[in-house]
């Protein structure tokens, strides 16, 4: 089996982020990044099948430089290969430019799974998936939750509302994308690190995927982005922990509650 | 004033309440509203939808409708589009809506927005807003090209009220072959860790750092309140508790007399989950944390100092 794992590099959950100066995106200078949780999540579920059997799984990533890494620790944790795909177009593209860019890296390969996160921590769209699904014409599910491999097929479950589950049979190939908390994700072995700078990572262009600047043009632009205006907001207490706590417990016994 | 459809959901044989959520939004953006509703049943439930603010609602009376499947349900909203001619496209932001929403995008090769929780006409344009960054920050969107496609976060407005005159037509939407094939849902177990009936809800996040520290720091406090227990996503999803313990769209909605968030920031899908909680204390080191925003008290600072002694203080007054 050969899976494709696409991975997006996003800011470090804990890193303090602001807008930038022209209110379009985050200033990214001075952050640290990591591999979105969501697609560590699903690299997870990839190296799971490949721990249990015969498979190959390949990692891909769209972004600047700086992707690099993220993908040398998804070999570190035991991908095979990776692919870092990057244009100067890709900066201002929308997630379909990013489906048709996947695309068409995929189709040079012919994967039997492909996997991702449910959605990007950062921009929260979870649209690339089901997108990327319909460019290469398979199955897909999306906010999946367990994966099973049952007569050649894959019995996936994905999470709907309030705890209910939605159990499908997809055929290969297909697209999985992975919601958080499927399984327990890994981290690279310092053996794995010192094999993954052994292990192949390509580059690739647009025009090595078959694409050009305007298969790319984004019809979605993000004009403004700020901190959430303030709307009343909690009213804040101050003070020692004892003396925060002494107000706590008069506003609980006011809620008649103590 | 854009020319809107709506895809409707029937959920358990009724029409969603996201779906009347769409009717307004269309309905505040003032142009024509169509409207689609689709499964066996559809004919009945296209009267409620019409009378509901719906407009000219299309029932797709197809039985391979009746459980959702990407293909089917992309079919019948390609043929409702070329039908009608929308603007827009508005589908809810459920686990039907983001899963179909995408694909349709990719095929007919539209742009799309999702989760956006205001539309705005600004001259010929629409402009879309919606979080970013886990509600870190508010953004604003304008897509090239129509129709475009919105997904429209539940709950974000008040379902639309009124009693309309609207038409219902039958829409047939041919054939098709869902190419996955569904099996069945699995539903909650009953018995697990019930905090709909919950007075008191003390939850944890991320900000206890580690697993242990539920049990040392949470757990006091929840005692002496006499309270529940419950969590974030982030706190199921690493198995500190397990996941009937998580307040949130994915897990339980609550509404307890006093929420009390603990080292939790408030991703939406959280704050959906307790912001109509009649109380709301949240304790987090973030002073610009979300959580904020819906909460009546909040306290900045060192939760492993704070949440002690409130249990202490607690304690103590309760004698």
């Amino acid at each position: 089996m050969k899976i494709l794992v696409c991975l997006k590099q996003v800011p470090h959950k804990d890193a303090r982020l602001d807008v930038n100066a022209e209110g379009t995106w985050i200033d990214d200078a001075n952050i640290k990044f990591e591999i979105n949780a969501y697609d560590s999540y699903a690299l997870e579920e990839a190296l799971r099948i490949k721990d249990a059997g015969e498979a190959e799984v390949v990692v891909a990533s769209i972004g600047p430089d700086r992707v690099s890494q993220a993908l040398r620790t998804a070999l570190g944790m035991g991908a095979d290969r990776a692919a870092h795909i990057w244009d100067d177009a890709l900066a201002q593209t929308d997630s379909l430019g990013i489906a048709k860019t996947l695309a068409g890296y995929a189709r040079g390969e012919s994967f039997d799974l492909v996997l991702m996160g449910l959605m990007a921590d950062d921009d929260n769209y979870a649209l690339v998936g089901p997108m990327l699904a319909e460019l290469l014409g398979v199955p897909f599910a999306t906010a999946v939750m367990k994966v099973e491999r049952k007569n050649g097929e894959l019995v996936v479950e994905r999470e709907l509302e309030g705890g209910s589950l939605e159990v499908r049979s997809l055929p290969v190939p297909c697209l999985l994308t992975v919601q958080t908390g499927i399984n327990e994700v890994r981290y690279a072995s310092l053996k794995g690190i010192m094999q993954a700078k052994k292990k192949p990572l390509d580059t690739k262009a647009l025009g090595d995927l078959g694409l050009s600047a305007d298969d790319v043009a984004p019809r979605v632009r993000l004009e403004k982005m700020y901190p959430p205006p303030k709307g009343e907001g909690a009213e804040m207490v101050e003070g020692s922990a004892d003396e925060v706590s002494g107000r706590l417990v008069t506003k609980i016994k006011e809620l008649g509650l103590l | 004033m854009p020319k809107t459809l709506i895809v409707g959901e029937i959920q358990k044989g009724e029409l969603r309440e996201a779906t009347l959520e769409l009717v307004a939004f269309a309905r505040k953006l003032g142009g024509d509203v169509v409207s689609l509703v689709m499964g066996s049943d559809a004919a009945n439930r296209a009267e409620g939808l019409a009378k509901g603010g719906g407009g000219k609602v299309l029932a797709a009376a197809h039985a391979g409708l009746d459980s959702y499947s990407a293909t089917g349900w992309a079919q019948a909203i390609r043929v409702a589009v070329e039908a009608e001619s929308p603007e827009l496209i508005l589908i809810s932001n459920t686990p039907c809506g983001w899963d179909v929403a995408p694909k349709l995008a990719a095929q007919l090769d539209l742009g799309i927005i999702t989760d956006v929780f205001q539309i705005e006409q600004d001259g010929a344009d629409l402009v879309f807003l919606r979080r970013m960054f886990n509600g870190k920050f508010d953004a604003r969107f304008r897509v090239e090209g129509t129709p475009v496609i919105a997904t429209v976060q539940p709950g974000a407005v008040a379902a639309y009220e009124g009693d309309e005159a609207g038409t219902v037509e039958a829409l047939e939407v041919g054939d098709f072959q869902p190419r996955s094939a569904y099996l069945e849902t699995k539903t909650a177990p009953a018995g697990g860790h019930d905090l709909s009936k919950a007075e008191i809800i003390v939850s944890g996040g991320r900000g206890l750092q580690k697993p242990e520290n539920f049990d040392a720091v949470l757990k006091p406090l929840v005692e002496a309140l006499g309270a529940q227990m419950g969590a974030s996503r982030p706190v199921v999803d690493a198995g500190w508790l397990p996941h009937d313990h998580q307040v949130g769209t994915s897990g339980q909605i609550v509404q307890p007399k006093l929420y009390v968030a603990v080292g939790i920031s408030g991703a939406i899908q959280h704050l959906v989950g307790m912001k109509n909680s009649n109380y709301i204390i949240a304790i987090n080191k973030d002073p610009d944390a979300p959580i904020f925003e819906v909460a009546d008290l909040g306290v900045v600072g060192d939760l492993f100092e704070i949440v002690p002694a409130l249990a202490k203080a607690v304690s103590k007054a309760k004698g």
